[in-house]
């Protein structure tokens, strides 16, 4: 009895150490010479966090550019790949956008750097992501978007709703709230211009849009899973359940502060940005609930954004640059400061267990109740599809989804119509730009 | 027209008291009334909010202020941020659109001397060719722009990524040479020059000594716009310059407004940032306002 | 004779400038436009020679043809707008002095002295669906609020911030043009009887048509080339890619990364330029004559 204690003290004690160690951190090459890195990334503060990296190696400067996100960044990149100069030796690209980079040969391939040693630290689907063709490895993961539920607790309280966990339960809810609110408070928000967040829910029900086959594509837009969700959500926005306003708009904020929306589907980056954007209106009253799933009991998820960052081949030492892209990505001290200061949601398996994760005391988790909310998308990041694939003409699939779903919302083309329509446009945009594809 | 002066006679302005002496009739009163509140309403609605946090911007009327005021936040957090960079922009600003108004007000000016005061072949197909390049939609000039600049760099002038990327392009101004060429052409008799050359004076010294006091207010016009086309170029600092620090204004905010993720959204703070930086270009517009409403007017009156 | 180097010493500093930085891009452009992709497989695509490919591609792009049809009807109806009110304002700042005359014209110029990227920023605001001034009006008294961003509309909003930003500087053009008139002109017609409307339609307006017509081939050519303001409001909400020629091409080089598809719209855009301006300036000076 006595014994049995000691040995399960002892063990409880090994096994506390072992958490409290079990940071996986990542085997770092030596870098010789004296260099200078340039980093573009729009990460908030990373002028701040490579500091740590400086002083891991004194002889490696790093200087980071910060273009905010979005297209323009991309379209410096592009311009500097293709004049052959002027690229920074790490760049940030997002998922979806780097099939499009990898095209234009500006890439270098990791494994030369030993990449291949660090996949077991990333959640798996991110490796897919880097590694479209499942040989070569154009970046390393840096943060993810998988995709939960957000809702207003007070809203569900005030008309006695369930949080619903399937997209069945969640249509029938919708229609609930619309009765008893008298149509005042919409069930969600379609964003309209956010080809990613539709993706997204497509994703989680295992939808496929693009494919490598011999050495053409495949482009299926308009797949099974893409036919649902869209007829789906057009039924609710048909209805007036769901509204249409635009993400990160003046609107979206003031009906989301205001009570007006009950929930929405964001990625794991999303609650920092709640919480900052309606700076405390509504705070408190915000919960994080997993993905409603088509299949009763089901954990699927998606992604929505999340980025990884690439080599790129007018790097002087390239060796060094990927050193640092690991580092970034996967060491506990850039992992841990990235998520606090800018609310990177990690892509090492490993940050998805650290404590910071959790802090009480943090914007995000007050805002959202003091909920663990972390411990929700890190359940959803496991239940991800793996083998999603991007293609290299993903920008322009991207800017015509927009201009398809306002016709449909305007009532002018059906959900099959819009996603006939981006399927065919889409394809011949990327044919006239010299793709095989089918 | 006939040859106009650049500045206002007294002749001219005798004149104008006799045309302006009554006051403005209900009818003009309503027009310039509408069109005032239109100018203004947006500008109202940037002041309102450099009162508020985001909170109150999403959740109050936009027209009107809200308590408690976030003002000090604000103006302290623009200052602040990112370890002060917003004053590194501002003082970039200042330099890069000051070098630029000097330097295109100088080129513009000889330049404009030359087609104005001298004869030679092909001086009208040349005019042309600049005019007629401004037709070119600057959206696709910039791969090869920047093309130039990197073989610049390859022949041992390195341009990106220094402030001369941006100003030594935006020197070039075929409106600005125009109007200047229209200056010359009123403001410097060419008897002048010919009497000047008689005495002996050398074509530098009549264009120096005699000739640049006459067109002052064609300078400060060109020089005026091209300051403000450089404050309010974004896109060029954008392609040529990656070192946040050399950074000017609008690119700045442009970038601190394009920052969606992360944990810290600016919105009331850019604005407030926004209204800062074009206090500079109001003081300007104000302060040289005879110079430059005379100077348009030469173009204008010419054209 | 004398003086064979002289002009071209003058003009070296600016013509140096043009050459490289204006001509050549341009000149580059026009060669780049010559040339398409092509991929076998994946990886990078090969630039090859393809002659008038792109020109044929461009002018059978109905995308590109729509945004050239969206830019003539904006210039149609935004242009007018936007000069006869300058006109108006201006003959009425004319016909005053005082304080309250130099307030006008401050007050109606500062708008132009604003970034498009701020001014983007400001109108996104003033246009938005439950935020706006406009529209927290319409609700209140028991209407539908607008859409101004809406696909339908956004053409007509982006005029709207270009009319903002620059009906102020061209009646300040216009304007400076009326205060230099030589004041003799006014007096005779004064003794003829000429007052008020009859002032302004007898004397002002022709006094003013060469500066009109001047604000008029620049307004067109800076209307082929609108860009940063619809290119500021895409963020918040859907502005179709081709609601202007310039936006298509910015997007195709940039986002699509078809330099050379683009360079050879640019090239088109600036002959249709050219030709709207001299269709312009021939059809003004056929009226001269009569």
């Amino acid at each position: 009895m006595r014994k049995g204690l000691i040995v399960s003290l002892a063990l409880f004690t090994a096994l506390s150490t072992v958490t409290a160690q079990s940071y996986q951190e990542p085997t770092l090459p030596k870098i010789s010479g004296n260099t200078t890195l340039e980093v573009w990334s729009w990460v908030p503060n990373l002028d701040k966090t490579v500091k740590e990296f400086e002083k891991l190696y004194p002889n490696v400067k790093v200087k980071v550019t910060n273009l905010g996100g979005g297209p323009q960044t991309y379209t410096k990149l592009n311009t500097a790949l293709k004049a052959g100069s002027g690229a920074p030796d790490v760049a940030q690209v997002e998922y979806g956008f780097l099939p499009s980079f990898i095209d234009t040969g500006g890439l270098v391939d990791l494994t030369k750097y030993g990449a291949n040693a660090s996949k077991n630290l990333f959640v798996p689907w991110t490796w897919g992501q880097v590694s479209p063709d499942g040989k070569a490895v154009y970046a390393v993961p840096q943060d993810t978007g998988p995709f939960a539920m957000v809702y207003r607790k007070d809203i569900f309280d005030k008309y006695k709703l369930k949080v619903p966990t399937t997209w069945d339960e969640y249509a029938k809810t919708a229609e609930q709230l619309d009765k008893a609110s008298g149509g005042k408070v919409k069930m969600g928000n379609f964003y309209t211009t956010f080809a990613p967040w539709f993706i997204a829910l497509a994703w989680a029900d295992g939808g496929q849009f693009f494919k490598r086959q011999g050495d053409s594509w495949v482009q299926t837009l308009d797949n099974p899973s893409s036919k649902k969700v869209l007829n789906y959500w057009n039924g609710l926005i048909k209805k007036g359940y769901v509204g249409t306003l635009p993400a990160f708009s003046a609107d979206y904020w003031n009906a989301a502060a205001a009570g007006q929306v009950a929930t929405n589907f964001e990625a794991a980056w999303g609650p920092g940005g709640y919480a900052s954007s309606m700076q405390g209106k509504s705070g408190g009253n915000w919960r994080v609930a997993p993905l409603p799933q088509w299949k009763a009991g089901g954990s699927a998820s998606g992604n929505w954004g999340g980025s990884s960052m690439v080599v790129t081949t007018q790097s002087k030492n390239p060796a060094a640059a990927a050193a640092f892209a690991l580092w970034l990505n996967a060491s506990k001290t850039a992992v841990e400061t990235n998520f606090k200061g800018a609310g990177l949601f990690p892509a090492a398996r490993a940050g998805l267990k650290l404590p910071a994760l959790n802090d009480k005391t943090s914007p995000p988790i007050k805002f959202f109740g003091g909920q663990n909310i972390n411990a929700v998308y890190a359940k959803a990041s496991e239940g991800v599809n793996v083998n999603f694939q991007w293609a290299p003409w993903y920008p322009a699939v991207d800017a015509n989804f927009s201009k398809q779903i306002d016709a449909m919302v305007k009532g002018r083309l059906t959900p099959d119509q819009a996603l006939a329509a981006w399927q065919k446009e889409s394809l011949d945009a990327a044919r006239k730009d010299g793709y095989t594809v089918r | 027209m006939s040859a106009v002066q650049p500045t206002t006679t007294t002749r001219a302005r005798r004149a104008r008291t006799i045309r302006e002496r009554r006051g403005f009739s209900p009818l003009q009163v309503l027009l310039l009334g509408l069109f005032a509140v239109y100018s203004l309403l947006p500008l109202w609605w940037m002041i309102v909010t450099i009162f508020k946090d985001n909170g109150q911007l999403f959740t109050t009327p936009g027209l009107w202020f809200a308590s408690p005021s976030h003002l000090l936040d604000n103006v302290r957090k623009v200052f602040t941020h990112q370890d002060g960079i917003f004053v590194r922009w501002l003082l970039n600003s200042v330099l890069y659109s000051a070098a630029i108004a000097v330097g295109s007000a100088l080129t513009c000016a000889t330049a404009g001397y030359a087609f104005s005061k001298y004869e030679f072949r092909g001086r009208n197909q040349l005019f042309g060719l600049i005019l007629g390049t401004i037709m070119v939609p600057g959206t696709a000039l910039v791969l090869p722009l920047f093309l130039i600049m990197q073989k610049l760099g390859q022949a041992g002038v390195p341009l990106i990524n220094t402030p001369w990327a941006f100003i030594l392009p935006s020197l070039v101004n075929p409106f600005g040479l125009y109007l200047m060429r229209l200056f010359w052409d009123s403001a410097f008799p060419t008897d002048l020059i010919e009497a000047a050359r008689i005495d002996g004076a050398s074509e530098a010294t009549i264009f120096w000594r005699l000739g640049m006091p006459l067109v002052q207010g064609g300078l400060v016009t060109v020089a005026l716009f091209s300051f403000v086309a450089g404050w309010n170029n974004f896109f060029l600092p954008l392609m040529m310059l990656n070192s946040t620090s050399l950074y000017p204004l609008t690119l700045g905010l442009s970038v601190w407004n394009n920052t969606t993720t992360g944990t810290e959204r600016l919105y009331t703070m850019i604005v407030t940032g926004a209204l800062i930086s074009i206090l500079p270009l109001i003081a300007a517009f104000l302060t040289l306002g005879r110079y430059w409403q005379g100077g348009l007017a030469t173009g204008a009156v010419k054209g | 004779m004398r003086h064979r180097v002289t002009p071209w010493l003058f003009l070296s500093p600016f013509l140096l400038l043009f050459t490289v930085f204006y001509l050549t891009p341009v000149g580059y452009a026009v060669y780049l436009s010559l040339f398409i992709k092509k991929r076998v497989g994946f990886g990078p695509a090969k630039d090859v020679f393809g002659g008038l490919t792109n020109y044929v591609r461009a002018l059978q792009d109905t995308d590109f043809l729509r945004s050239l049809a969206n830019i003539g009807l904006f210039a149609v109806v935004q242009i007018p707008i936007m000069l006869i009110v300058a006109i108006a304002v201006a003959i009425v700042l004319d016909s005053v002095k005082g304080r309250a005359q130099r307030f006008f014209r401050t007050v109606f110029y500062l708008p132009y002295t604003i970034p498009t990227v701020i001014a983007g920023l400001l109108w996104g605001y003033l246009y938005s669906r439950n935020l706006s001034p406009l529209n927290q009006f319409l609700t209140a008294t028991g209407r539908d609020p607008l859409d101004l961003l809406s696909s339908t509309v956004v053409l007509w909003s982006v005029a709207n911030i270009v009319t903002w930003t620059w009906t102020g500087y061209n009646m300040i053009t216009l304007y400076a043009a009326l205060q230099n008139v030589p004041h003799d002109i006014y007096e005779a017609a004064r003794i003829d009887g000429a007052d008020g409307w009859n002032l302004v339609r007898r004397v002002k307006l022709p006094l003013l048509r060469p500066t009109i017509l001047l604000t008029v081939i620049f307004s067109i050519i800076g209307t082929m080339q609108v860009f940063s303001e619809p290119f500021v409001l895409r963020p918040l909400g859907y502005v179709p890619d081709n609601i202007t020629p310039n936006t298509y091409i910015y997007l195709a080089a940039s986002r699509d990364v078809q330099y050379a598809y683009a360079a050879a719209m640019a090239i088109l855009i600036a002959l249709v330029t050219f030709l709207f301006s001299g269709i312009f300036l021939r059809y003004a000076r056929l009226g001269d004559n009569t």
